[in-house]
């Protein structure tokens, strides 16, 4: 419980500076400690499986690269408070989340769901249970995923690379014969 | 009670002596060993065959000046090879480097920590260096570090993908991720080098790009990058991220002894601990040779050596190691 006091309190400063920060690398860092944290409680959940599969992925992976793009994006750049173009939305966003967080609270209060007092199966979030988990009745819903995400790799390669999606809609868009055109050539001619 | 405490902790101290001790030798073998394939000597004049080079490297850099640029973020500036040396030092706690051993009435085993997912939480451990050398890189605000740390960063996780998937028909083989368990399943099964060569000479070649070696050294190309993500650093601060670099080389020397080479199994002649020491020793020899000979690596070659060959070759070598594991072939 104590173990989970410090962590929670930690992750909450974490949280908050990821928002609160100025500097966007700030912000991927506090982020990072987030990833962490999480991890921890984990761990504590004696998950462990699903505590490091939290670092890799999301610590290890997702984080570096949401980094690899902030620090390009911030290179020597002055950190100012940007205008508040909306006068008072701050405090109006502010009263709303503090209202949504309560209304919850509350309905959770009130309706406190019965299945969390059940036990979790023995080995949850170990490697074992994990797997079985995937590749066992879940194994449909997981490929469904996976086709979504591949899906939607696709259509930012089709949108970002209209080279790439001309090869591989198979020369659907052909220049007429004698004409040779190249986004180059089209940006010199304007 | 106590007395477990006692024991890990002499442990711990133990294998982060032997790493520094390991880091300061290493750099010195490397000098002397690049030395002769260049038929040239090397540093051989503190000491004997200059034996205390490492003692006189590392005075120099302590009394040296400490800078830090005038833009640079000091805390990231100054958390960076913290963050390095770090993730280099605590992904050997997992690491079994001996049989368990009988001392004092107790069975000592030759590791920190033995969990049950011992491999994935290496992996995890290392995955986390690269934040040193980014952040190194974004915060000294210079464009060759910040270049140096960018292409650390897109080598890394290009090359972590195919090294993750190489070590898969390895977990599938051993029938577990806890890596004393995989030393044993190579004392019934055979060493797993042959039936996953293909694998070992992928994790083989991600592990140099992972520890940014030749020819892999991109992110500190120093024809192009000055010295890249390092740059600005100076004194005890670079040092630590040599210490990083090194400390990388002996880690991945290990895990890779461990995963295809039967970790501390051999002949019984000499004990467990000297064997896994005489394989990390070649290990090592093996990465000073590759980087004594091959040239580096153009950057978009390595981008697509990385996606189009490693990968996809790592991929179908796994999927044929579960059909086989599996029964299906």
């Amino acid at each position: 419980m104590v173990g989970f006091a410090i962590i929670g309190v930690l992750l909450l400063i974490a949280g908050i500076s990821v928002v609160v920060a100025r500097q966007p690398v700030y912000s991927a860092l506090a982020l990072v400690g987030v990833t962490l944290g999480l991890a921890m409680i984990y761990l504590m959940l004696s998950a462990d499986f699903l505590a490091v599969a939290q670092v890799i992925v999301y610590a290890g992976a997702i984080m570096v690269l949401f980094l690899f793009v902030v620090t390009l994006l911030t290179a020597g750049k002055e950190d100012k408070e940007p205008a508040d173009t909306l006068a008072g939305q701050r405090w109006a966003g502010a009263l709303f989340g503090l209202l949504v967080g309560g209304a919850l609270a509350v309905d959770a209060v009130l309706h406190p769901a019965p299945k969390i007092a059940a036990p979790v199966v023995p080995g949850f979030g170990g490697l074992h249970a994990v797997g079985e988990a995937l590749w066992g009745p879940a194994f449909v819903m997981l490929a469904g995923v996976a086709l979504l995400l591949l899906t939607a790799v696709l259509g930012v390669l089709m949108l970002n690379h209209p080279e790439a999606a001309e090869k591989i809609a198979g020369h659907r868009r052909t220049t007429p014969p004698g004409v040779t055109v190249s986004p180059a050539e089209g940006e010199d001619g304007a | 009670m106590i007395l477990q405490i006692a024991i890990l902790v002499v442990k711990i101290l133990l294998l982060v002596g032997i790493l520094l001790g390991g880091f300061a030798y290493l750099s010195l073998v490397e000098r002397r060993l690049l030395g002769f394939f260049q038929l040239r000597l090397g540093p051989n004049r503190v000491g004997p065959e200059g034996l205390l080079q490492p003692i006189a490297d590392a005075i120099k850099m302590m009394l040296k000046e400490d800078l830090m640029p005038l833009g640079a973020d000091p805390w990231v500036f100054r958390m960076a090879p913290v963050i390095a040396g770090f993730a280099a030092l605590s992904v050997d706690a997992v690491i079994p480097f001996g049989a368990p051993i009988h001392l004092f009435g107790q069975t000592i085993t030759l590791d920190i920590a033995n969990p049950d997912i011992g491999l994935l939480i290496a992996f995890a451990l290392s995955s986390l260096g690269v934040y040193g050398l980014v952040l190194g890189g974004w915060a000294s605000q210079n464009k060759y570090s910040l270049l140096g740390g960018i292409r650390a960063t897109a080598q890394i996780i290009s090359y972590e993908l195919a090294m993750g998937l190489s070590v898969m028909g390895v977990l599938l083989m051993a029938h577990t991720a806890n890596l004393e368990g995989i030393v044993l399943a190579q004392r019934a099964h055979g060493w797993f080098w042959l039936p996953q060569i293909l694998p070992f000479l992928i994790y083989t070649t991600t592990a140099i790009a992972e520890t940014n070696r030749t020819p892999f050294d991109l992110p500190e190309a120093e024809s192009e990058l000055v010295a890249g993500y390092h740059t600005e650093y100076s004194g005890m601060r670079f040092a630590l991220f040599y210490v990083a670099e090194y400390i990388n080389v002996i880690t991945q020397c290990g895990l890779i002894v461990t995963l295809f080479f039967g970790g501390w199994l051999g002949p019984s002649f000499l004990p467990p601990i000297i064997w896994y020491f005489i394989k990390v020793g070649i290990g090592v020899f093996v990465f000073i040779w590759i980087r004594a000979t091959l040239p580096r690596f153009r950057y978009d070659k390595l981008m697509s050596f990385g996606w189009k060959v490693l990968l996809p070759a790592a991929f179908v070598y796994f999927l044929g190691t579960a059909a086989f594991v599996s029964g299906v072939l």
